[in-house]
């Protein structure tokens, strides 16, 4: 609200500076948002407050006035706090029209008194209706209004400088001379001084004549009976109406204007009046005329509310020790009328104050004034509590802690969604993600829906730095979606998002690895700061990702979340002028993940005896997953395993199509003793491996594919020496060998006793590497039963069994024969190759 | 004599000359191997007069100790520096650059939200959260802003429905924690909320800190005293503070909290309207009619509430001049903090 110095002092006379007049009000709740210096109706410059200096013809204060204080809303409330501050006497216009005048001539009637407690006006007639004088035209466009005529001025005059909004009727427009206030009722409408037809609801309190509405109570008059060059009669109106009544209907017209604005704070009933005099006066002042006597209908009188405070009360709430004396000189300096009672004291407000009703309204009105610098400041006593720790908002930060320290930048988007994005990512109709809660009221449209997935917005934010040059993109978000689930509110849940994207620009040191794989790693270091173990990665059916790129992620088996590369379609959609980028998103449901988060750390001895470590390639079908095979050996129990781990992929060079080899590390380890070789012996652990593994038909082919994998552990050198082992044409169960045959030079070529017997064709067998003691098994289960015999058979045949001989779903070994069935997952036509290149390297370095 | 001193003067030069260890062996031999030059002079002892000789062994044997002495010196001097040219020629180009290992950065609002969160958890303040959808009771009527109350104008609201909302404040949780505990209560509520607002000094989102104590006898002169700790934990101990009456809906008395400008050290710039004050966090009294609708005896326990926008204290702490950059995402911006 725009505030005239010059103004204020006609009520209060006050010598203070206008930066230390506006400083003592900011401190006393009326913040002063600027100053500026005015001449006439000119804005000569805006002051600065921390200047002090010239005072212009006139200074304008912005006020920014609390929705609490609509007594401050004109000059008049303003003076009011300045004279408190500066405790200076308050100085009133010139309000009364004097007695015996004429009857106002108009009837008035309150038909809904819930809406409206007091109706008063007088007529003024024989008025001029002409240009307003200078000075009242130089303060209203000080303050903000343009002026109109004389009329309409005046009351926009008292309005801004007493508070209390009026309004002006032709009074020769109004039919029947007859005033009414009640509800609109049905079908109600009218047209409002701007022009525009307004059709207020059923509720909405109308001012009526004799036929029909002729203003909005407490919003707009009609322009029906609106103030005129021609106009000669005026009825001037000074009413009460219920502010939530104003507001309300203010509101479903959409139409705000001065008068609602303070209408719908509050008014103040008993002044209303002494507003309506001096508007009176100064129409006449003005446009000439008689002031006629005042109709006034006053059904629901206002009956001041005492409010009893004790003194303690108000220190004890402060921390303050304000003497009582100084208590009642305070309330008494804003006019509010007290009464000392001893321990306690009576309050009694103005009708401008009726809001203060309760213990802390008075202690409001006291601090306030008292000043809060003047009240001290004090470290709260309080117990001490548990509870200042939460396990999940520790969880949260080591999340955000973890994905960063991953290399991801973390972004914060806004919750609103285009409800298009989902339909640009494909999701399918059923899906939750469909289920979203609009905004009835969005700023866009694009901005229309909330949340149900972070991934389109971490795709605008990457698109955002693409097109600035950004070549190395990886954020994350840690945001909650919102997903009707049909509850009065919606379900909110975590989640964290990532999007990884790396040009393909070269990098000093080799990074050449598949983007999946660097945000899969990202989230298995997560995991593992969060001591969630059992997670796997499967396949994923997300219609945006690439089918063949893409993986659910599960955590003990639920699925909570994603990770995968932009489909195709997606990447063409956005239009990124890069050929085949790798765009990696992932989503992960992060309540679900914390619910699964343990507190409790377990701690186990640090083992005391030394671990043997097993290495083993298989070369595999393309289609067969490295979880798929650490799947099936996990199925395989022994207490002497401590972890089998995967440690190298090889695809390209050498590998025949469609085939890939994968290493793995298998660890043994006893807690009470250092392992023999015997009980370490890898193949009894190693179960047989499920669906299309390679498919052998010749000695050659078996070559190439164990060379490639054999070369990755031992190097080049010992390649040219792989012997295949051809079918024994007996069937006679040979000799057993010594333990690990050491095969030293070619002279060693394995004998005929390591010709397995009843192997039949190229496609199984069995062989040695020389120099190394390398046993490497290939063999065709299309007979499986008898093969798997066959194998195990070679196996005791070479390396004596220890009890703990176990194979999947095995019976207990006995003695030298081993019932061996295929795991159910083996197809019949499957083949395998398993082959241990590596006992210990100790073994290996001797070997060499 | 003579020939000593001139012996010993020619060793001095040469083995300063020396540059390898192999020619130090050959030094070493030409002095004091079987037929060195030591061991000719020794030979000629016998030729040196009697009175001579106590004197010219002397004088040999010290000339010996200092070759030998010499000898070993250079030799292990010369060692080791074989030894680090072998290692330098090992040497790899420690200029070029590390492979890339970079940490990514937390958006700079969550680190100023850490960090307040951090100073009120020291304080003995709990994390709470709340819906940020939320019902038009808990967002407003619990909070003494009913219906038609010019108050709901302070605040505008993005509507789900008649009766629910998106939080305009983190405020409704202070209800939502009153209405399931007791005092003594000590919390803070950081969180997202919404206003349907958007210019150069709004977002539609933005983030919040809320905080709440109750118990038997909070003052106001607590609230000032906790306030001023939170903001000389923030920006400082110098940091001028100012509480200013004001109005919240559901505080009674109510304070903005100001602090001296701290880009004018309050002399008056552009940033705080040349008042010399930054307006900071929103406080006051809880209000007893929300106790009241909370189920707490409003006469039996007294607290204050506060809540802070971070988006403008981050600005501040960082000189940081548009709103919107928030928001933007832009890693050129993101990782700078
Ligand atoms: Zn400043």
């Amino acid at each position: 609200m725009r505030v005239s110095l010059q103004w204020i002092k006609d009520f209060v006379d006050v010598k203070a500076s206008p930066v230390e007049i506006a400083d003592r009000l900011t401190m006393a709740g009326l913040e002063i948002e600027g100053i500026e210096r005015v001449d006439g109706d000119m804005v000569i410059e805006v002051e600065g407050m921390g200047h002090s200096g010239h005072t212009g013809n006139d200074m304008v204060f912005e006020v920014n006035v609390t929705p609490n204080r609509p007594d401050c809303l004109s000059i008049l409330g303003i003076a009011r706090e300045v004279a408190a501050a500066f405790q200076l006497p308050l100085k009133m216009p010139a309000a009364d029209p004097g007695e015996g005048l004429t009857p106002s001539g108009i009837s008035v009637e309150i038909a809904d008194t819930d809406l409206c407690s007091r109706y008063a006006g007088r007529q003024i007639s024989g008025v001029t209706v002409s240009e307003s004088p200078k000075w009242m035209r130089d303060r209203l466009e000080k303050c903000g209004i343009r002026p109109i005529n004389n009329i309409v001025d005046v009351t926009n005059y008292v309005l801004l400088e007493l508070g209390h909004p009026l309004h002006a009727f032709d009074a020769d427009k109004l039919a029947e001379r007859k005033i009414r206030v009640a509800r609109a009722g049905r079908d109600a409408a009218i047209m409002t001084l701007d022009g525009v037809e307004r059709k207020p609801d059923e509720n909405s309190l109308l001012i009526w004549d004799g036929s029909g509405p002729v203003a909005i109570a407490g919003v707009m008059g009609g322009e029906g009976s609106a103030v005129t060059a021609t106009t000669r009669n005026i009825f001037l109106e000074s009413a009460y109406f219920e502010p939530t009544s104003v507001r309300r209907t203010s509101k479903q017209l959409g139409l705000r204007s001065e008068s609602s604005y303070r209408f719908e704070r509050g008014t103040d009933i008993e002044f209303l009046e002494t507003a309506l005099n001096r508007a009176s006066l100064l129409m006449k002042e003005t446009g000439g005329g008689t002031i006629h006597h005042l109709v006034d209908v006053y059904l629901n009188r206002y009956q001041p509310v005492t409010v009893e405070v004790s003194y303690e009360r108000v220190n004890r709430l402060l921390g303050t020790a304000i003497p009582g004396q100084d208590i009642l000189g305070i309330l008494g300096r804003l006019g509010i009328g007290t009464e000392d009672k001893g321990e306690t004291f009576l309050v009694t407000p103005p009708a401008y104050l009726r809001d203060i009703r309760h213990t802390v309204d008075v202690v409001e009105e006291v601090a306030r004034i008292y000043g809060f610098g003047n009240i001290p400041s004090r470290v709260p006593k309080t117990a001490l509590s548990d509870g200042s720790t939460n396990p999940r908002e520790t969880a949260i930060s080591s999340v955000r802690e973890s994905v960063r320290k991953s290399g991801f930048t973390e972004a914060v988007n806004y919750s609103f969604m285009n409800t298009a994005d989902l339909d640009m990512l494909s999701i399918p109709a059923d899906d939750e993600r469909r289920k979203y809660i609009s905004v009835k009221n969005p700023l866009r449209q694009e901005d229309g829906a909330m949340r149900t997935t972070l991934a389109p917005a971490l795709i605008r934010n990457f698109m955002h730095n693409i097109s600035r040059g950004v070549r190395d993109i990886r954020f994350f978000e840690l945001s909650k979606v919102f997903i009707d689930e049909g509850g009065r509110l919606p379900s909110e849940r975590l989640r964290l998002g990532g999007l990884f994207y790396r040009d393909r620009s070269p990098s000093i040191w080799r990074q050449d690895l598949p983007s999946f794989y660097f945000v899969k790693g990202a989230l298995e270091a997560l995991l593992d700061e969060l001591r969630l173990k059992e997670s796997s990665y499967v396949m994923s059916e997300e219609t945006f990702l690439h089918p063949g790129k893409a993986a659910d992620v599960l955590i003990r088996g639920a699925r909570a979340g994603y990770v995968g590369e932009l489909g195709p379609a997606i990447i063409e959609k956005l239009d990124l002028k890069i050929s085949k980028p790798e765009v990696v998103v992932f989503e992960l449901d992060l309540d679900m993940v914390l619910g699964m988060v343990s507190r409790a750390k377990t701690y186990s001895q640090i083992p005391r005896y030394p671990s043997v470590e097993r290495d083993m390639a298989i070369i595999l079908d393309d289609d067969i997953t490295a979880d798929d095979v650490l799947r099936y050996f996990s199925g395989y129990t022994s207490d002497l395993i401590e972890s089998i781990e995967l440690f190298d992929y090889y695809k390209g060079k050498n590998m025949p199509e469609g085939k890939k080899s994968l290493a793995f590390r298998v660890v043994y380890r006893a807690g009470d003793r250092t392992l023999t070789d015997e009980e370490s012996f890898l193949p009894k652990h190693v179960p047989m491996l499920s669906k299309r593994a390679i498919s052998l038909t010749s000695t050659c082919l078996c070559f190439i594919a164990s060379e490639v994998a054999i070369n990755d552990i031992l190097g080049p050198s010992t390649l040219t020496t792989v012997l295949p082992v051809f079918p024994s044409r007996s069937s006679r169960t040979p000799a057993a060998p010594a333990l690990y045959p050491k095969f030293t030079s070619k002279a060693d070529d394995p004998p005929e006793r390591t010709r397995c017997p009843g192997v039949t064709s190229l496609t199984s067998g069995m062989m040695y590497i020389p120099g190394t003691c390398i046993p490497v098994f290939f063999m065709n289960s299309t007979t499986s039963g008898s093969v798997l015999s066959l194998f195990s058979s070679c196996c005791l045949t070479y390396f004596p069994a220890p009890a703990s001989f176990l194979w999947p779903k095995a019976s207990t070994p006995a003695d030298s024969s081993y019932s061996i069935s295929p795991p159910a997952s083996l197809s019949p036509s499957a083949t395998m190759i398993i082959y241990v290149p590596a006992f210990t390297s100790e073994r290996i370095t001797r070997a060499k | 004599m003579d020939e000593l001193l001139a012996l010993r003067e020619s060793f001095r030069s040469e083995v300063s000359a020396v540059n390898s260890l192999a020619d130090l062996q050959n030094l070493k031999n030409r002095y004091s191997g079987k037929k060195g030059l030591l061991t000719s002079r020794l030979k000629s002892l016998s030729s040196v007069p009697a009175d001579q000789k106590p004197k010219f062994g002397k004088d040999l044997n010290e000339l010996k100790e200092y070759i030998e002495g010499e000898i070993k010196g250079r030799e292990s001097a010369l060692r080791e520096d074989d030894y680090r040219q072998r290692l330098l020629a090992e040497k790899i180009d420690i200029t070029l650059p590390g492979r890339p290992a970079f940490f990514g950065r937390t958006h700079p609002i969550n680190q100023v939200l850490s960090e307040i969160k951090a100073i009120f958890v020291s304080m003995g303040f709990g994390l709470e959260e709340g819906p940020e959808i939320e019902l038009d009771y808990y967002n407003f009527e619990a909070l003494n802003i009913p219906k038609d109350h010019p108050a709901r104008d302070m605040q505008d609201t993005f509507y789900v429905s008649d009766d629910v909302v998106l939080r305009t404040h983190t405020s409704p949780v202070q209800v939502r924690v009153m209405e399931k505990r007791r005092p003594p209560l000590r919390i803070i509520v950081p969180g997202k909320v919404y206003r349907c607002d958007s210019d150069v000094t709004h977002t539609p989102m933005f983030h919040q800190v809320e905080g709440l104590m109750v118990d038997t006898d909070i003052s106001f002169a607590d609230l000032k005293g906790l306030l001023e700790l939170f903001i000389h934990n923030l920006f400082g101990s110098n940091t001028p503070v100012r509480f200013r009456p004001s109005y919240f809906p559901f505080t009674e008395p109510s304070a903005e909290v100001d602090i001296g400008c701290i880009f004018c050290s309050g002399s008056g710039c552009r940033i705080c309207k040349t008042t010399g004050w930054l307006e900071i966090l929103g406080s006051g009294m809880v209000n007893p009619r929300v106790f009241e609708m909370a189920g707490y005896g409003p006469d039996e326990y007294s607290g204050f509430a506060f809540g802070m926008g971070v988006e403008r204290i981050t600005m501040l702490k960082y000189g940081i001049d548009d709103l919107r950059l928030f928001f933007e995402n832009d890693l050129r911006f993101l990782r700078q903090f």
